[in-house]
Parts: C-alpha cells; structure tokens; sequence
C-alpha cells in the first residue's frame, strides 16, 4: 500500500469512521430531521468556504472573507428595503470586488496573498463600520419574509438553503473541471511558473480565483444575515478558521493544485460532525475553537506538498 | 553643462534608491506629526479663532505625546517581536493568541499568589515570559519540524491560544487593580508613565540581541537567503526556532505592559495586535522578504500607525476610518518596499 495512492481518499474516509464513530457512541445523531438540520446550519460557512477554495486551490490564501461576509451582512440589511431581493446582487458584487481588488494587489504590486487579503479584510471592517454606525442593525421582519421568506421552505422535504448550496456547489463544480477557466487554475495551482511559461494568463486567473472566493465570501454574508435577520460588522466572526479547515480536511492542500470543491463539501461535512461530536461529548463552545486550531494544523501537515515548497519553507 | 551633470550625479548618489527607502518611513513619521496639527490650524482659523501652529495644538503637546506612548507600548513590544520573524523572512501571525493567554495566565497566577508585587506574586512575571517563550516555541517547532509555511502554521498557533485562554477563563475578565502594579501606567517621570521606560529598554535589548548577538546576525543571515545560511553551515532550523520563541518572549512582554494598561486580562486583551503589529513592522520599513530592518524600524513604525489613530480622533475623524487606512497603508508599504526585478512570482 503506497501512501500516496489512498492520500486523495483520506478526506471521505475521515469522514465515514467519524459519522461510524459519533453514531455508535450517539445513535441518535442518525435521526434524519436531525442531521437535515444539523447540515442546513452549516450552508453558510460551507458557501464561504467553497469561495476559499478557490483561493487556495492557486496556492494562495483568502483571509478576507470573514470580514467580507461581515460586511455583506451589513450591506443586506441596510439596503433590504430599498432593493429587496435585489440586494443579493449588490451582496455578490461587493465580494467579487474586493475579491478583485485582493487579487489584483497580490498579482499586479507584488504583495502576498496573506497579507494583502487581510489588509482588505481591515478595508472591508471598516466599511462595515461605516455603513453599520458601528451598532447592530436588524432587518424588517416582514421585508425580509417577502423578499426572503422562500431561503426558509423546503421542496420534497429538501430544504431551499441547503438548494441554494447545492446549486453554488454544482456551479463551482462546473468552473473547475468543465471550463478553460477551470484548467488555468489547475495548471497555476500545480506549477505557476509552467504556467506563465506556456503562455497562460497568470495574472488574470488569480484575480477572477480571488474575486470568486469574495463572491461567495459574500454570499455567505447574505445567507448569513437573512438566517439571522440583521447585519454587525462582527456578525460571521470564527467563519474564518472553520471555512479554512474545511477546505484543507476536505484535501486541498495549502500549496493548491489538488483537490477542489468537492473535497471541500466533504471538508465542511467533516467540520459539521465534529462540531456535533463535541456537542454530544459535552465539549464547551468556548473549547472549540482551541479543538479546531489543532486539527487545522494536522490536516495541513498530513496535506501539505513539501515538494512545491522547493526546500525552503518561509 | 558638466557642472549641472555633476550636481545631479552628486544628487543621484544622494538619493540612492536605498537610501530613500532607509529613510522614508522616519520622514512620514514626521510628516505625519507636522500634519495633523496643520489639520487643527485650519479648523481654528475656518471658525476664527485664535491658533498658533504647533504651539496651540492639542495633538502636539507634551500630554498628548504621552498618550501615544501609552497606547503604542504594549503593541511596540509585539511588533518587537514579530520583526525578528520577518527578518527572517517568515512571518508570525499568532500573537493575539499568545498575548491574550500571557496575559490571562499571569492574571491568574498574580492573583493566586497574592495579588501584589511586594509579595510572591511578582513571579507570575516570570512565568509570563516562560508561557510565551513556550507558546513559540511550538510555535517555531510546527513550522520547522512539520514543515508548515510560518504564516499558516502562526495563524493555526493563534486560533489555538486564543481558544485557550478563552477555555482558561470561560469568557470571564481577570481584574489586576494591584497598585505597585499598576504604577505601570500611574506613576510617571519627565510626564511619561514607566511603561515607557519598560518598553524603551526592551526596546534597547532588542537591538542589543539585532546587532550584537551571533543569534541576531544570524536572522538576517536566514532571511538574507536561507539557502545560502544553510550551506555555509549554519543550522537555520535551530535560528528559526530560537526565532519564535525570542518572539514569543516579547509578545508576553507586551501582554504584561497591556494588563499594565487597562488592569483587566481577558481572552479579548490580544484582540487587534496580530494587524497594528504587522502593520507596524511594514511600515516601519523591515521587508516582508527578510533580510532588511530592524527593530528602529518598527519603532518608527508603530510610531506612524498610533499617531494615525491619535491624529485621526484628534482631528475628529471616526474611529472606524482608521481600520481602512491602515489596510491601505500595508499594502502601500509591502508594494513599495517590493523590488519588483528580482520576485518572480508572489502567492
């Protein structure tokens, strides 16, 4: 048995031993209303982090998108009732542009992606700020429930926000192995200087990889804020760490070019159960977070791809 | 003709590139100082009153001055710190994790063994430097031993501590109202409180280590080109682990002059250091890459970013402004500060 041939099943296996292992210790945990619930809680950190995954995917970092949500948050609120539904599209413009502009100053001024996204991330807290007046702000109930109210239903027992992250997950699906689009990030991820070598436009896919992961970042934000009808410049606050070990249990490593999307469905689902577990194990909310922090580093050190490192690691 | 092209050839090695970016950061520094009470006189002189510039400036006097060094402290020791790390070329992302459980670990031990310096309780000190000496260690280990890149392996480092010192107090604040300790920030010499004098000679021991250790020299040997350092027999894993962990000492230092501050240690008491200090370093001129600055650098750096927030509420700006133009202004320092002819790709 080689290592590296059972590497890419790790995540799903992960997964199965510990559905395996929380059902047998717990078997209510196998109650379906239970689970349907416990997987719509997760949508909006799971649509941030199938944002990131794209961001990490070229082999960079997003660490904007919780202050980006944070202040799509804000913005859904306050332009609820001035736009209605037509404030989703505002939500998705505003990531896309930050997404964009984090792109274009890793690409264009040199500055690694983990510093200059989490310099917009401060630009975006403080638009948060202003647009908020630094209070918490609360939608109109009925103004949400008209423009909103259908993120609530379900169709054949499927619930619509668990829908709306299927269909982002297909969507992202198709971007990364049916277009061309899909194969210049692949081929950045695996080798960036073989990139621009063959004549790829380097520049421009970071930029739409990094605008795409603000355009879900913000997506998250709206879902977010409409499940918990208002906006605050620190509402999706701990969405950061989560979307990011999910992305890397899922087994997209931080050195990018493999994995994708669907690992990071996985991912999500693995950080959903866990979260589960240490309910059921009476384990504090005040615990998790320390939890989460060691199991990021251990999924970035079983994923990790030490040869693209080049010897040295900064 | 040849005259004017001696002039500027004398200009020209003048105003070398490297010398402009040497010297950059300390003239916005002034800059900066020079603006802000520019921004009052006019106010003054739009509404009619009477306003000598600089004389009658709010924000240049003397009380003002001591207000910024009061809040620049604790976060000039954590950049301190940090700019060790990025001298090395790597980065440290974990200080609002070690900073906030230093501060809470050392609350509970001051409090437990007496609650006053004149007792048994002065070893919590101790034992705040040793929890952050510790915590970065590990921090150094995971990076080198696990061959994680710093920035990550630090960010994950600092979810962790953070998570701890919330674990460690539930949530809870830990007040420190001992009076000897708090002198910190109550008594003061020549208008400035002694906290300053605390920084300014950790400060001064900070550039002793920089300049004058074989330890020091050898952060710049790494960040310089590691691959070169390792070759000419230096053990780099060994420099970089002594690395975070003298990091980590200075971010329990800062940890220690915070708690000084406000006599309160919370899970929240790291809140916001990880981008001031970073902020600080670039600004201040130390290069992401490694290799150039120091730790005058990032004192002139958490210079201009308190005197930006200060200034700013001086002026009346609100306070929210001032998250947005520090981010600005990092990008500004890295893209500047970037040689652009010898990076071939960034991540």
């Amino acid at each position: 048995m080689n290592l590296d041939r059972i590497k890419p099943h790790f995540p799903w296996l992960t997964l199965l031993a510990l559905v395996c292992v929380v059902g047998a210790a717990n078997p209510a945990f196998f109650d379906p209303l239970g689970l349907l619930s416990l997987v719509t809680d997760v949508v909006p950190l799971f649509i941030m982090a199938l944002g990131m995954t794209f961001a990490i995917y070229i082999g960079g970092i997003d660490l904007s998108a919780q202050q980006v949500a944070n202040m799509v948050t804000v913005v859904a609120t306050v332009y609820l009732s001035q736009f209605g539904i037509g404030v989703a599209v505002i939500c998705v413009l505003a990531g896309f542009l930050f997404g964009a502009i984090s792109g274009f100053v890793t690409t264009r001024l040199y500055v690694p992606s983990f510093v200059s996204t989490l310099a917009m991330g401060f630009i975006a807290l403080s638009a948060a700020k202003y647009l908020s007046g630094q209070r918490a702000l609360s939608m109109d109930v009925t103004e949400r429930n008209t423009s909103f109210g259908w993120m609530f239903d379900s169709t054949a027992g499927v619930p619509h926000q668990l829908a709306i992250a299927i269909a982002l997950l297909a969507f992202a699906w198709f971007l990364q192995t049916r277009t061309s689009f899909g194969r210049a990030l692949k081929a950045v991820g695996s080798g960036e200087l073989a990139a621009v070598a063959s004549g790829l436009n380097v520049d421009r896919v970071k930029i739409l990889a990094f605008a795409i992961s603000g355009a879900f970042a913000g997506i998250a934000g709206l879902v977010f804020s409409v499940k918990l009808s208002g906006g605050d410049a620190n509402l999706a606050n701990g969405f950061l760490l989560l979307a990011i070990v999910a992305v890397l249990v899922g087994g997209t490593p931080l050195t990018g070019g493999v994995g994708g999307v669907i690992n990071t469905a996985i991912g999500t689902l693995i950080v959903m159960v866990i979260r589960a577990a240490m309910v059921y194990l009476e384990i504090s909310a005040t615990q998790q977070q320390m939890v989460f922090g060691v199991v990021l580093i251990v999924a970035i050190a079983l994923t990790i791809d030490r040869s693209k490192l080049s010897g040295v690691v900064k | 003709m040849t005259d004017m092209s001696a002039q500027t050839e004398a200009l020209g090695s003048l105003l070398t590139r490297d010398r402009i970016a040497r010297w950059a950061p300390l003239l916005v520094l002034v800059a900066l100082v020079l603006l802000f009470p520019f921004f009052e006189f006019l106010a003054d002189l739009l509404a009619g009153k009477e306003h000598v510039y600089l004389l009658d400036s709010r924000f240049f006097s003397i009380r003002n001055g001591a207000r910024i060094g009061i809040a620049a402290t604790p976060a000039l020791m954590v950049a301190v710190g940090a700019t060790f790390i990025i001298i090395m070329g790597s980065i440290d992302l974990s200080m609002e994790g070690t900073v906030s459980v230093c501060a809470v670990l050392f609350a509970f031990a001051f409090l437990g063994w007496g609650g006053t310096l004149a007792s048994w309780a002065w070893l919590a000190i101790p034992l705040a430097l040793v929890v952050g000496a510790l915590l970065g260690f590990v921090n150094g280990m995971i990076h080198v031993r696990l061959k994680i890149p710093s920035f990550m392996a630090s960010l994950a480092m600092g979810f962790v501590g953070t998570g701890l010192a919330l674990l460690l107090t539930g949530g809870d604040r830990l007040r420190v109202e001992d009076e000897l300790f708090r002198s910190l920030l109550t008594v003061r010499w020549l208008n400035f409180p002694i906290m300053c004098y605390v920084a300014l000679a950790f400060l001064l021991l900070a550039w002793f280590i920089q300049s004058h250790t074989a330890l020091g020299r050898n952060f710049y040997a790494v960040g310089g080109g590691e691959q070169l350092a390792q070759s000419s027999g230096l053990n780099v894993a060994r420099v970089r682990v002594m690395g975070f962990t003298l990091a980590g000492i200075f971010f329990a230092v800062g940890a220690l002059l915070a708690v000084g501050r406000i006599g309160i240690a919370e899970t929240a008491t790291g809140n916001n250091f990880m981008f001031v200090s970073i902020t600080a370093v670039v600004v201040g001129g130390t290069a992401l890459w490694g290799g150039i600055g120091g730790v005058w650098n990032t004192l002139v750096g958490v210079l201009i970013v308190n005197v930006i927030n200060n200034g700013m509420v001086v002026i009346g700006l609100p306070s929210y402004v001032q998250d947005g133009v520090l981010g600005a202004l990092v990008i500004l320092a890295v893209a500047l500060s970037t040689n652009r002819k010898s990076v071939t790709f960034v991540k």
